[in-house]
């Protein structure tokens, strides 16, 4: 890709999206979707899109309302992008969009740094065979032998 | 424990209200139809969004988006605090949910400040936050793994009680904060208000509005969802389950004693509800009040 735009989402409004370290100064847009956050369970409170607004004016993005794939090729056609870049997410509805702009364009979808890595399959029933796995890779040495939690 | 130093606050306003409010500049033509990035300050940037999503009510939170808050947050951090206090509605929590849940901060990020401090003095510290990070980690794997699917029961109700037996929305005394117990309502102000609970106040409303007033967890995670600045379908939902009985061996309740200790002395004083209180109960009488199916100690 050599002039792509950035689509910055809800999981990932700090500045060390991937997408804004790997492609800086590139066009980026966040947008405002009418089921952001939310759902079925929406509209999300006043609260929410204040605190949602106040980080994305930290950031080098356009802001706009509508739908997301939509937006998001809209915007690419605007700057004339051959492709879109953005991060992982963990959301289904943004994997909806996500597949609604990779249907018109490449998308190439960047990693976070993940909190642990855990070898495969992961055991998922309850919390405590889960800790199993990540405690130990998680534990600093020196506090391996903590006895006080 | 010793007395809990004043927690940092990370809603304090950072910009002299007069001060206008201006995104960073972009590197590229605005076009019609973008939402604006410059606002003579926090007042008409809240006016603007009301008028621009007129569905959504409420105002602004006390607590501010953005980096420098959340930076804030992450060097106050203190392990051996947090492991002592936690519980307490004055304990030394971090109050980094919204930023860790948006990504302001990244869940990597906390993880090695909090694996430095742990490391830091000679003495071996607990490992309690590292350890709640990782139910941050944990829910959002299993979102990945279950999508849309964590709406539903993970496992039958141990409640004894059918699912049909609980009401499918939540009644409008609970969401406008006007049950006449103290707490509930304290709870429920907080949550509209200023978008951020503490964790055991969470888990006292929830246990209210799933066991007290027998309500579909569902409903009460809809209303959280509205107005957790957090609010993220996983912690959220899982975290009803758990307190509902379908993601967990038992439904978890509380009683005026567990409330009184963890919540600061901050609801029964005053409370209109004191004397016919319905908390004010040994854990074995009030299971046998609200459940026909005998269950294990709680707590
Ligand atoms: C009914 C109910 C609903 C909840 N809904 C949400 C939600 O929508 N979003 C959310 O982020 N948390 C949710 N939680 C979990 C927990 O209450 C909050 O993460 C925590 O209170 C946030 O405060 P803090 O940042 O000061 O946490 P701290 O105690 O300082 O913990 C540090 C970080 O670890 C993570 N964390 C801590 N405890 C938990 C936990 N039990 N589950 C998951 N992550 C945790 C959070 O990211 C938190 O910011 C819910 C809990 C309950 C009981």
């Amino acid at each position: 890709m050599e002039r792509p735009v950035l689509w910055i989402h809800a999981e990932a409004l700090g500045p060390a999206n991937p997408a804004l370290q790997a492609h800086p100064g590139r066009p980026a847009l966040f947008v405002f979707e009418p089921g952001l956050l939310a759902g079925d369970a929406g509209p999300i409170s006043l609260q929410r899109i204040v605190f949602l607004y106040e980080c994305l004016l930290e950031l080098p993005v356009t802001i706009r309302q509508g739908d997301g794939a939509e937006e998001v090729l809209a915007f690419a056609a605007r700057h004339r992008a051959d492709g879109v870049v953005t991060s992982a997410w963990v959301d289904p509805q943004l994997g909806e969009i996500a597949a609604g702009v990779a249907a018109a364009l490449p998308l190439q979808v960047l990693e976070p740094e993940p909190f642990v890595v855990l070898p495969q399959p992961v055991d998922l029933r309850r919390f405590s065979r889960y800790w199993k796995l990540a405690g130990p890779r998680l534990r600093p040495d020196r506090a391996g032998t903590d006895t006080f939690s | 424990m010793t007395a809990p130093a004043p927690l940092p606050d990370p809603t304090a306003p950072d910009q002299p209200s007069a001060a206008g409010l201006a995104g960073v500049p972009l590197g590229w033509p605005a076009d019609s139809g973008d939402l604006p990035r410059r606002f003579p300050g926090r007042e008409a940037l809240v006016q603007e969004l009301a008028a621009r999503f007129p569905e959504a009510s409420g105002g602004a939170s006390p607590i501010r988006g953005g980096s420098k808050p959340a930076l804030a947050a992450l060097e106050a951090l203190d392990p051996v605090r947090y492991a002592a206090s936690r519980n307490h509605l004055d304990g030394a929590v971090s109050g980094l949910s919204p930023y860790i849940r948006h990504g302001v901060v990244s869940l990597a990020q906390v993880r090695d400040l909090v694996q430095q401090r742990m490391t830091a003095g000679p003495e071996p510290v607990s490992e309690k936050l590292l350890q709640e990070l990782a139910w941050r980690d944990y829910w959002q794997r299993l979102w990945l793994r279950l999508g849309d699917g964590l709406w539903e029961n993970l496992e039958p109700l141990k409640t004894g009680h059918p699912e049909a037996a609980y009401a499918p929305g939540l009644p409008g005394d609970i969401d406008e904060g006007r049950t006449g117990l103290a707490c509930i309502d304290a709870f429920a102000r907080e949550l509209v208000e200023r978008g951020w609970l503490h964790n055991h106040a969470r888990m006292w409303l929830a246990a209210y509005v799933v066991h007290w007033r027998r309500v579909r967890w569902q409903a009460g995670a809809r209303w959280f969802l509205r107005h957790l600045l957090d609010g993220d379908p996983a912690s959220n939902n899982l975290s009803w389950q758990w307190v509902a009985s379908s993601f967990s061996a038992k439904p978890y309740v509380f009683n005026r004693a567990n409330l009184e200790r963890f919540g600061a002395g901050r609801h029964c004083p005053g409370c209109p509800a004191a004397a016919a209180c319905p908390f004010e109960a040994s854990y074995e009488a009030l299971q046998a009040q609200l459940f026909p199916t005998p269950q294990g100690e709680a707590n």
